[in-house]
């Protein structure tokens, strides 16, 4: 049995992922086209059931979305609006909370959170602000679990995104935005490992260096 | 060029019946602006308006929730009735759930709703309403964030994240609307306020753990340390400033 728990969207990019780590998928609740929060008591049952159970020393996160497109903000419909940013950002803290109820004393937990880059968010409101409220959420998650050992990091990568117009000057590394399982997946794996016991509440950027902090 | 005179506004200020919001509402008071005081809570907003009155600008009341779109859309479109144009938007307004410590492994989702409804969807909804008037004022966005949403809070993560998220949210409006001529920032206040009273009251190690961490001493006085901030902001000569957070809060926070 792997020794690595990837809690995360039941879609190809999260199975892909969790394939190339190695890791245990545990499966959120599909993406809901449901409106007016309707999802929050599916979303709860799961986190009831799931936020007990077998525990593990390494624990990857990714709530991705299933469908990614960009769009001005003010065009959204509150649907629309409900779909891009307070769904996605609620099944985040749901699967969060889970990676914390489920990680073992002396864990790792990464969150690899999907955002655009900030000279190309433009159109991207919705999705740039979920990014930084799960940057905060494992900010948070590492200041309450460091007392029992847990480390909690976040990786950041545009590589799901569409790209709408690059901006100029183009990113240091022509490989931008980067690919799943050879950047991100590196760097997931270089915050799991014992060498990186002492890092926690950082935020890697694995976006061959579009982000400079 | 030289920095034009400060000239009256319409400035429409969300959560201003108390705390922050009321310090911003005063300090565009003492410029001369007319100010709303959007709020759910009416005596309370409605006795901030006849301080703006007192205060040297011309204060009124509009009753608002942040979380409600019809609400949101009738108060920009009772400013604009009476007013006839608006000038900055400047959303302070959070939810009561905010200074309640809950874990994120038991946090309750109809809690997570009220975070993320008042102060994200609340911003998205008010940037739809006022969209249009700003931009034929060329006006200013102004989202309250804190520096919570930099750093994180070990007992108040919801909180954290729609405060980061707001952060967020700002830092792409400001690129979408830039070519509007409208300008989008966050402000990270440190302030003592009813809900950091509340917090203090919660969790009394905390109030010697804030002062502890700030240069200046003290925490900020929400009238005479934050509110001017935000009133600069809106002020002739900050056009070119966009998709900044301002963190006004004594030095504290170690991310900038």
């Amino acid at each position: 049995m792997s020794s690595t728990l990837l809690i995360g969207s039941d879609n190809k990019d999260v199975r892909d992922f969790g394939a190339t780590l190695d890791a245990e998928l545990l499966a959120l609740p599909p993406v809901s086209d449901k409106g007016g929060w309707d999802w929050a008591a599916e979303l709860e049952t799961w986190r009831d059931r799931e936020n007990s159970g077998q525990q593990f020393s390494r624990i990857v996160v990714a709530a991705w979305a299933e469908h990614l497109t960009a769009g001005p903000a003010i065009g959204l419909d509150p649907r629309g609006w409900e779909s891009r940013a307070e769904q996605p950002l609620a099944r985040w803290a749901v699967a969060l909370g889970c990676a914390v109820s489920r990680c073992a004393g002396g864990g790792s937990i990464v969150a690899v959170v999907e955002g655009p880059t900030a000279l190309e968010c433009a159109g991207w409101a919705p999705e740039t602000a979920v990014a930084e409220g799960v940057r905060a959420l494992t900010r948070s998650l590492a200041l309450s679990e460091g007392a029992r050992g847990v480390r909690v990091n976040t990786v950041s990568t545009p590589a799901r995104f569409p790209l709408v117009e690059l901006v100029h000057p183009a990113p240091p590394l022509a490989t931008f935005p980067g690919r799943l399982d050879h950047e991100v997946a590196g760097a997931v794996r270089m915050l799991l490992s014992p060498d990186a016991v002492g890092v926690t509440g950082g935020i890697v950027h694995a976006d061959a260096g579009r982000a400079w902090r | 060029m030289a920095i034009k005179a400060v000239s009256s506004l319409v400035v429409i200020v969300t959560g201003a019946s108390g705390g922050v919001g009321r310090g911003i509402a005063l300090a565009c008071a003492a410029l001369g602006h007319t100010v709303w005081i959007a709020a759910r809570r009416e005596a309370e907003g409605t006795a901030v308006a006849e301080e703006v009155n007192a205060a040297g600008g011309r204060g009124r009341f509009v009753a608002c929730d942040t979380a409600d779109e019809s609400s949101v859309r009738d108060a920009i479109a009772a400013v604009l009735a009476r007013d006839g144009r608006l000038d900055a938007v400047v959303h302070n307004a959070t939810s009561g759930e905010s200074p309640k410590p809950v874990p994120l492994q038991t946090l309750p989702l109809a809690d997570f709703r009220s975070h993320v409804g008042v102060s994200l969807g609340g911003s998205w909804l008010l940037a739809c309403a006022a969209h249009k008037a700003l931009r034929e004022s060329r006006g200013h966005f102004v989202l309250l964030t804190s520096e919570a949403g930099f750093e994180g809070k070990r007992l108040l993560p919801a909180y954290a994240a729609v405060k980061a998220a707001q952060r967020g949210f700002a830092r792409a409006l400001a690129r979408e609307w830039g070519a509007d001529g409208i300008t989008v920032n966050s402000v990270a206040p440190l302030a003592m306020t009813p809900a950091m009273d509340r917090a203090f009251v919660m969790d009394p190690a905390m109030e010697k753990r804030v002062k502890s961490r700030i240069p200046i001493g003290r925490v900020g006085d929400p009238v005479g340390d934050i509110g001017p901030v935000v009133a600069a902001l809106l002020s002739p000569g900050m056009g070119y400033l966009t998709g900044n957070t301002l963190m006004v809060d004594g030095g504290s926070c170690p991310i900038s």
